[in-house]
This record gives C-alpha cells, structure tokens and sequence, in this order.
C-alpha cells in the first residue's frame, strides 16, 4: 500500500510535520507513507496558471501514483492555513489529482481541541466538486497539547495515543482498499496498463524517426541520422563535463548493468561493460533501439506493461524483483526505476541488475555475522512473488525464472518482498 | 462621512468581486468614502517565529485601524474562502490585530446560483476566531449569483430588487457601526487577551 502525507503548513517548525513523520516512521510495516512538501507552491492565482511547474506537477504526480492521502492540518484562525488551501486551488484548477482518493485527515494542536475547526473546514473543502476526494469518515485523530506529546526522538510518548492511531491507520487502509476497489469497477481510476504501447509507435521529442527501430546497426544508423557526437568531443553534464569517451569508460565500469529505456517504451541504451554471455541480464548489441515488445516473450509483456504504467503514473517511484534460480551464491535483483526531467515529467526507465550476494557476503564476513531465517517472515523470500498489493504486481504472479531464462528481463512484481525488513520501496 | 475599507478578496483582475466593491464605492459615495484594497501580493503566511510581519501587511492594517468598519468581499474557491484571502487575513492577525472589534460586512458574487454562500460561512467564521475577533454584522448575507448578467456595461447592478436590497444592508451596516460603539465593555478585556497571543496560538 502506497500513501503520501501532506503536512499543511510551510512553517519550518511545525509539530504537525513530526505527526507525519512519526505515522511515516512509526506505521512503515503497515504501509509505505511517502512525505510531500508543500514549501515551493505558490499563491494559487487563476490569471497567472503555474500548473506545469514542476512543484505542481510533482504534487499532482506522487498524489495520483498514491493509494491515498493522508494529510495533517494546523489551525489557523479556525480554519487551514492559506498554504495548504492554496495547493488544494492548485489541485482543484486544471488537474484533479484527488479526484476519487481516499483521503485521512489528522491534526496536532498546543491545546486541548485546536485543530477540530480546521479538520472540519478540510473535510468540506476535499469534497468541494472540484476536489471530489474521498474523505475517511469518523476517526477525526486530534493530538493535543503537543508541545508535552512527543520525546526527543520526535516519537510519541503515550502508548494509548500510539495504539489508537495504530488502529484508525488500519481502519484508513481498508477504507482505501474498499474505495480503490470501488473506482476500478466504476473506472473512476487511471487507465490501466493495457494502455502502454510496446510497440513504440509514438513519438517522443527525442524519438529519432526515419530509421528502422528494430535494425541491429540502429546505434550506427541512427547517430549518423542527429549527428551524434563520439570519441573525445566534450559533453556538459550535470553536474561535469567529461569527454564521450570519458563517459563510456565511466559507465562501462559500473558494477551494474545498465538500461534505458524512454517514455516510448524504446530500448535505447545499455552500459556494454561485458559480453553478452557474461551478464546476469544478457543484451545484445543489435538489440539496442528497439521497442520494448521486441525484447520481451510473448507472455511477459503484461506484466511488463504494469511495470511501465506503475512508473508512469507515479503509482511507485522504483519496482524491485528478484530473480531466483540461480543458487545460493548469486541474488540477482532487477531494479527499474522511473526518470524524470526537470520538471518532474516521466521520461523513462532506468533499469540496473546486480548480483547482490557479494555485498551481503562481504557484509556479513567484515561485520562477523551469518543469515539465519527469520521463523517470523511473512514472505518467501525464494520467490519474490508473494504478498502484493497492487495491480502491477497481480498481473505479474509468473515465476520471474523461466521468463529469465527466455530473455532478458523477468516479470514484474512490485517489491514487496522486502516487507519483513520494513524498508520502503523507494 | 465614514470612512469604509473595502477589500477585494481575490487575485484575479477579472473579479466580479471587485466589481461588486466598484459599484457599491459608486453607488454610496455620498453617504460614505469607500476604499477598496487588494490583499494579493503578500508572501504566503509561515508563521516566521521573530513574529515580523511584511510591511504590506501592516499599511493595509493601519487603514484598516483607521477606517470605521471593513466590507470584505469574497469569492468561492472549492467551497471556502480563497487561499489569498485566508493568507491576508493570516498576516493581519499575526502580532497585529487591526480587525479586533471592528465592524465587518461580508458580500459575495459568484457565476452560479449559490452565489459564495460556503465561503461567506467560513469567511465568519475565520473572522470570529480568537486572533480576529471581528464584529461581523450578523443576519446580513449578500449573495450575489449569475454575475455575469449581474452588471451592466457601466459596472452597474443590473437587478432592482438586488439594488435595493444592498441599499438597506448597508444602511443598517452603518447602523451597526454606531452600535458597536455601545459594545466597549469587552473591548479593553479583547486587547489584553489579544495581546497575550503569541506564535503558540497557531497550530
């Protein structure tokens, strides 16, 4: 379960971005709570549209890609601060990112009630028409005198407080499921992953046309077609400059295998650090700048496109898998991380595969340790395919192995699997 | 002759909100001086902890502090009041209170029928808040709804009943200016506590 948490002020100081961080901190095993910022969004302002900035966008991103949203308002006046009502302007103007979310409202106060106000006016504000987010009813959380609430650590002290949280937090997260379920059947939600073309047939500003995608001599064909510059000629990079030769060597000596992949789901790079046979996710040369149906069986490719749209959207920011099948002295893991540019626009995958028993091993032997199984886990961590919560992963219950074996990337399945350390996926 | 602020509670230049405010500078300038005031243009409100308050803010309080009542005109934005008025209203209560017991009359125009009714709820209730403590004229709403056959091409409030309407509110705003003179009893007591608000009071 992914949510974000939005705290409603841009105070530096404020004890209701502890409360968030606590929940984030204190729930992780519960559900993975992304913390959004709201420092950098301006005075909503109708004549002056700054939905595209990249501040928005980031919003209007990580809020769509969420399961839900919790938020924690301040009360100012008897009502919200004018920083979080603005987002909500922003939010409510051209895109609509809480349209259809389950939303969970908190609030911390100096005193006995403060914040009560404030929770009621957010409420009526979230399900505006324009907002039309779905606010958890009941269980309003008020935490009090605020200032005595938490310890050094920035945990809170009262185990009552903790537990009663603890409760309405579950209560928010089958809330969120009964909601998310009920979008999918009304198809209130974003379109589904049946919408990613493998076949690359659109064109993306930096798509190089004319030449044929699936042509083992791409590479040649097509940086003769832009000019593309080579050998020692100078590129500025952010943040260096290196050489293109520079570059290669660079990224040839990753200790990872390297793979880009644009937002129109092109194949258009990888880091040829060894022979094709050699890596633990074989590519080939001639493979490079073709669309991504061409390098995936037949059978893959569902659970490939929800890989792709989960990055898209923003629905999770990287999808781990592991790859078993390999034996105890290798564990190969697929990371696919989502890129974006400036301005926060998805712009493709950057996919990276390594072997990380060495580092484990090497752990272990330096910090005099051993792996034991833990008779507590609630996943099997031989397969990587259990415990899932999201769509992505339920297209994707093949066995990544024999999919490995047939080509280079496995299926997917969101990363769950690393649930019984309680690290987040991103 | 009074003397009335009148503030505009949006950013927008095309505002039917400011025109409203225009209009009623117009059509009562022989019974009183209206001023009107644009409360865009402040830094959103973070609450800075050395209590300093943008110098905007404050010239705007010193007219409010002069003035014998404020009419506040707002616009709906998702059912409440907008963000740029709630950050104005922020700031002028922040340290500096030039709206405590000052007499309020709320308006509002909007392009549907409904005509800001939300936003005048939470626009009382904002005023009604420890920090503020305005005297909002009570049983006076003004809505008005369809703005956009409201006026005319000269500005002018097309509607006769609406007109009217308007006429007896604001001639018993300026009664209730003369009564609020009557309520001094608190006033002294509202200053001591006001001035006992510091930072802690926002959440």
């Amino acid at each position: 379960m992914k949510l974000v948490g939005i705290a409603g002020t841009v105070e530096d100081k404020s004890y209701n971005k502890i409360l968030l961080q606590f929940i984030a901190n204190n729930f992780s095993n519960l559900a993975d709570i992304e913390i959004l910022s709201i420092d950098d969004i301006p005075m909503f302002d109708q004549d002056n549209d700054q939905t595209e900035s990249g501040a928005i966008q980031y919003l209007n991103r990580k809020i769509s890609g969420a399961d839900g949203v919790i938020i924690a308002t301040p009360e100012h006046n008897h009502t919200i601060t004018a920083a979080l009502k603005s987002v909500i302007e922003w939010l409510s103007f051209k895109v609509h990112p809480f349209s259809n979310k389950p939303v969970m409202i908190v609030g911390a106060s100096y005193y006995e009630q403060g914040s009560s106000r404030a929770q009621l006016n957010l409420r009526q504000i979230l399900e505006a028409p324009g907002v039309n987010a779905i606010v958890f009813p009941g269980n309003e959380f008020l935490l009090a005198n605020v200032k005595e609430a938490f310890d050094d650590n920035g945990r809170l002290k009262d185990e009552k407080t903790t537990a009663f949280l603890q409760t309405t937090l579950q209560k928010f997260l089958r809330f969120v499921k009964v909601i998310n379920t009920m979008n999918q059947a009304t198809g209130g939600h974003d379109d589904a992953a049946g919408s990613e073309d493998l076949n690359s047939k659109g064109k993306i500003s930096t798509t190089i046309e004319g030449v044929d995608m699936a042509a083992d001599d791409w590479v040649e064909k097509a940086a003769e077609k832009v000019n593309a510059v080579e050998g020692n000629t100078y590129v500025k990079l952010d943040r260096g400059i290196l050489t293109v030769d520079q570059l290669n060597y660079f990224l040839n000596s990753m200790p990872i295998e390297l793979t880009y992949a644009d937002s129109n789901n092109q194949f258009i790079y990888y880091n040829k650090m060894t022979s094709t046979k050699k890596m633990l996710a074989p590519r080939r040369p001639g493979q490079v700048g073709d669309p991504l149906s061409l390098v995936h069986p037949k059978r893959a490719i569902q659970g490939v496109k929800s890989v792709i749209h989960a990055l898209r959207t923003g629905k999770t920011d990287m999808v781990k898998m592991p790859v078993p099948g390999n034996g105890p002295d290798k564990y190969i893991m697929h990371f696919y991380k989502a890129m974006h540019d400036e301005k926060g626009e998805y712009v493709g995958i950057n996919e990276f595969v390594l072997d990380i028993m060495p580092i484990i091993k090497w752990y272990l032997n330096k910090t005099g340790q051993k792996l034991a199984a833990d008779p507590n886990a609630k996943v099997d961590a031989n397969t990587g395919a259990s415990s899932k919560d999201d769509e992505a992963a339920d297209n994707s219950a093949t066995d990544a192995d024999t999919s490995a074996s047939t080509h280079d990337e496995p299926e997917a399945s969101t990363g769950d699997t690393d649930a019984t350390t309680g690290a987040s996926e991103s | 002759m009074r003397k009335f602020i009148g503030l505009v509670g949006t950013n927008t230049t095309q505002s039917t909100n400011r025109q409203l405010l225009q209009f009623m500078k117009r059509h009562f300038e022989k019974q009183a001086e209206l001023e009107l005031i644009e409360v865009s243009g402040l830094p959103m409100f973070n609450k800075p902890q050395d209590m300093k308050v943008p110098e905007r803010a404050t010239e705007i309080a010193k007219k409010i502090d002069a003035s014998d009542g404020v009419i506040i005109s707002t616009p709906e934005y998702d059912h409440a009041v907008p963000a740029v008025l709630m950050n104005a209203l922020e700031w002028l209560s922040y340290g500096i209170h030039p709206l405590l017991d000052k007499p309020v009359m709320i308006i509002g125009a909007s392009f549907g029928s409904l005509g800001t009714s939300r936003a005048q709820a939470h626009l009382r209730q904002m005023l009604d808040s420890p920090e503020i403590s305005a005297r909002v004229m009570p049983s006076s709403e003004y809505l008005v709804g369809h703005v956009l056959e409201a006026f005319d091409d000269k500005g002018d409030l097309t509607d006769k009943d609406k007109v009217e309407q308007l006429d007896a509110l604001f001639a018993d705003f300026q009664q209730f200016v003369e009564i609020s003179k009557e309520l001094w009893h608190t006033v002294k007591v509202d200053k001591k506590e006001v001035q006992k608000l510091g930072k802690e009071d926002f959440n």
